[in-house]
């Protein structure tokens, strides 16, 4: 075997410890940060709430990743599958069960169609101080329902989708229906029932 | 040696890739970072091979050290880097391996073709530029 060969393996090997070294070095900074930025998106979300506490979620509705509660509501993470992987959306909704801050955290969706979610707030603000499920497009339409993904029902919340990203606009506003549910009764196996809905 | 420099020069933009993105995520955690999707995959491939077809004119290619390095090199890096779980690193380093290859023997056949005459010097970043944008257009129809 030539000796060159290792060459190659080597540079393997010492880019990959290079990369956890440098990793390694950087959780701290990393973990104080993220505790730092996470704090402010949940202030962010629902305006007014100082202090959030997790609560444990073992419902039944899998886009509900975790719930962050305060004295006026909750702050919801979900996750749903979009159109190119996963979209992860936090959702602040008032203990009325009105929804109070959306932004979508993390997404790999088609740049220029359904990466627009990420900053398309015409889009994102349609959900604020609403409540109920949502459905994507027009009453009488071809709507579709956000909770279920079938057609509407009529009994939704209608918004208008992102331009080209159909798919994108239906997920989120599953995630947006799911944190809603979570706190209006409409997930039944939720926690927040007894005193949210 | 020159065999195999294409691998090394992958590994190390791969790496000089991550290394920003895990400073970035340090400093900034709700920054939302460019997946590993194929364009992305294509770009640090064509980084790699204009910095080679720079380096060493005509390097021969050893197309079977090719995908094993590369799968290697995709697999291993993101995950040392924390940016993939395990199963995840393997899925990549196959996306990787298989988007290397296939984008080196495009580059290659196209470099050796353009490579004479006084537009040779930009030749290589011409070729890589328009490989970067049928990736993306491929990945569009998709």
């Amino acid at each position: 075997m030539k000796k060159s060969i290792l060459i190659p393996i080597l540079a393997i090997i010492l880019c990959a410890g290079l990369l956890f070294g440098v990793t390694m070095l950087t959780f701290p900074m990393y973990l104080e940060n993220y505790h730092g930025w996470h704090l402010k998106d949940l202030k962010m979300m629902l305006p007014g709430a100082e202090e959030f506490t997790v609560e444990p979620y073992s419902g039944e509705d899998a886009n509900i990743v975790s719930v962050h509660k305060a004295d006026i509501g909750y702050v919801i993470e979900t996750k749903t599958y979009g159109y190119a992987g996963d979209i992860t959306v936090l959702v602040g909704v008032s203990t009325e069960g009105k929804v109070t801050g959306v932004v979508v955290r993390d997404l790999s969706e088609t740049l220029g169609l359904g990466a627009n979610a990420l900053s398309d707030t015409d889009f994102l603000a349609q959900f604020l101080n609403k409540t109920g499920s949502f459905a994507i497009g027009a009453p009488g339409a071809d709507a579709f329902s956000g909770a279920t993904g079938e057609a509407a029902t009529g009994e939704e919340t209608y918004v208008d989708g992102i331009t080209g990203a159909t798919v994108t606009s239906k997920a989120i506003a599953r995630c947006v229906s799911s944190a809603v549910g979570y706190v209006t009764g409409a997930d039944v196996s939720s926690g927040a029932t007894s005193w949210g809905g | 040696m020159k065999k195999y420099m294409l691998n090394t020069l992958l590994a190390v933009v791969f790496t000089i890739a991550l290394l920003v993105l895990v400073i970035a995520r340090a400093i900034c955690p709700v920054l939302v970072f460019p997946g590993f999707g194929i364009p992305n995959l294509v770009l640090i491939s064509l980084i790699a091979l204009v910095v080679d077809h720079y380096i060493v004119k005509d390097a021969p290619r050893c197309y079977i050290c090719i995908p094993v390095f590369a799968f290697l090199s995709f697999a291993l890096l993101p995950y040392a880097a924390g940016f993939a779980a395990l199963s995840d690193a393997l899925w990549l380093g196959v996306k990787g391996c298989i988007t290397f290859t296939v984008t080196t023997w495009l580059f290659t056949s196209m470099a050796d073709r353009i490579s004479t005459g006084p537009s040779a010097k930009l030749a290589p970043v011409v070729s890589a530029v328009g490989l970067y944008l049928a990736s993306q257009c491929l990945m569009g129809m998709f």
